[in-house]
């Protein structure tokens, strides 16, 4: 006995099975088209001057390094030392004359803050007696 | 010039052996460095980079392997640098800011389609770069060695310091992880 269900879902089944089979073709497809992209590819050359802009930045690196040894050498390091000593000789100089008003500020203060005390009995001894 | 006598003249500071060693490999480091930047200024400055490098480090090469061999692996080497240094620079996008002061974004988009690649595959050649970028260090080197530079898997190993076997399982394994990421592509 014909089943005209069991038929029709046997082709749908069919169907969808067709559909996913050719959906896993196209997508092996693809991956396998990406996979091959670079089949025939030919090598990209170095630009134009390559070697004159290579020798160029040689040259640049090579100054800029003895630039850097004249900062090093002794001559300059020396007199380098020698000005940052008088240079700190001189301020120690400069630090102790600055130094000494200070001894008569300090008693002027002292004499004005006693006078204070005095004229107004500030002292800890009159308070706790 | 053979290799012998182009390291002696390199090795003695002559000028003519460093112009003949730049013109032999110039296009292979270039190529290589622009297979695995991506990115022409930047394969340039990784090129120059290779031979300033192979410049000053010439007397210490003890013919062990071939000139060519060392080259390359010079070459791998600072252009991993220069991806790693990229990686890191955009990690810290998100304190320093995509766009600069002028609103230029200070990190280039990878567009990114080899000149060499036929015209009718240009589309499928830009995605499949894209990928490449997110394969491990040593799958992308294999790879990029063998369909870029087209090395055997002799010199791959040579290069990489390995085996033959060991190269083609890395050519498998790229292949695999590069397969799984086009199907997880969106249609």
């Amino acid at each position: 006995m014909n089943c005209p269900l069991k038929t029709e879902g046997f082709y749908i089944k069919q169907h969808l099975n067709k559909s996913i089979t050719t959906k896993k073709m196209k997508s092996t497809d693809k991956s396998e088209r990406i996979l091959e992209s670079l089949t025939g590819l030919q090598k990209a050359g170095a630009p134009d001057f390559f070697y004159s802009r290579l020798t160029a930045r040689m040259q640049n690196e090579l100054l800029s390094k003895r630039k850097q040894i004249f900062i090093l050498r002794p001559l300059f390091v020396t007199s380098a030392l020698f000005a940052v000593f008088i240079l700190n000789v001189f301020s120690i100089i400069k630090f102790n004359t600055l130094k000494e008003p200070e001894t008569t500020v300090q008693s002027s203060n002292t004499a004005t803050i006693e006078s204070f005390v005095s004229a107004y009995n500030i002292n800890t001894e009159s308070v706790y007696e | 010039m053979t290799e012998q006598e182009l390291v002696y003249g390199l090795q003695n500071g002559e000028e003519l052996a460093f112009k003949e060693l730049v013109t032999r490999f110039q296009d292979k480091v270039f190529n290589t460095s622009l297979g695995l930047l991506q990115h022409n200024a930047d394969a340039e400055d990784i090129a120059q980079e290779v031979f300033i490098q192979v410049y000053r480090s010439v007397k210490d090469f003890k013919a062990e392997a071939k000139l060519s061999t060392w080259i390359y692996r010079i070459t791998v080497t600072k252009c991993l640098d220069q991806l790693r240094s990229k990686k890191r620079k955009k990690r810290f996008g998100f304190v320093t800011g995509l766009f600069g002061a002028d609103n230029k974004p200070l990190y280039e988009p990878q567009e990114f389609c080899h000149p060499g690649v036929q015209l009718d595959r240009k589309e499928e050649a830009a995605i499949l770069f894209k990928l490449i970028q997110q394969l491990p260090e040593n799958q992308q080197i294999a790879f990029i060695l063998n369909k870029i530079e087209e090395l055997s898997y002799r010199e791959i190993s040579d290069i990489l310091n390995t085996n033959e076997s060991a190269v083609d399982s890395l050519l498998q394994r790229a292949k695999q992880n590069l397969r799984k990421k086009i199907n997880e592509l969106p249609p």
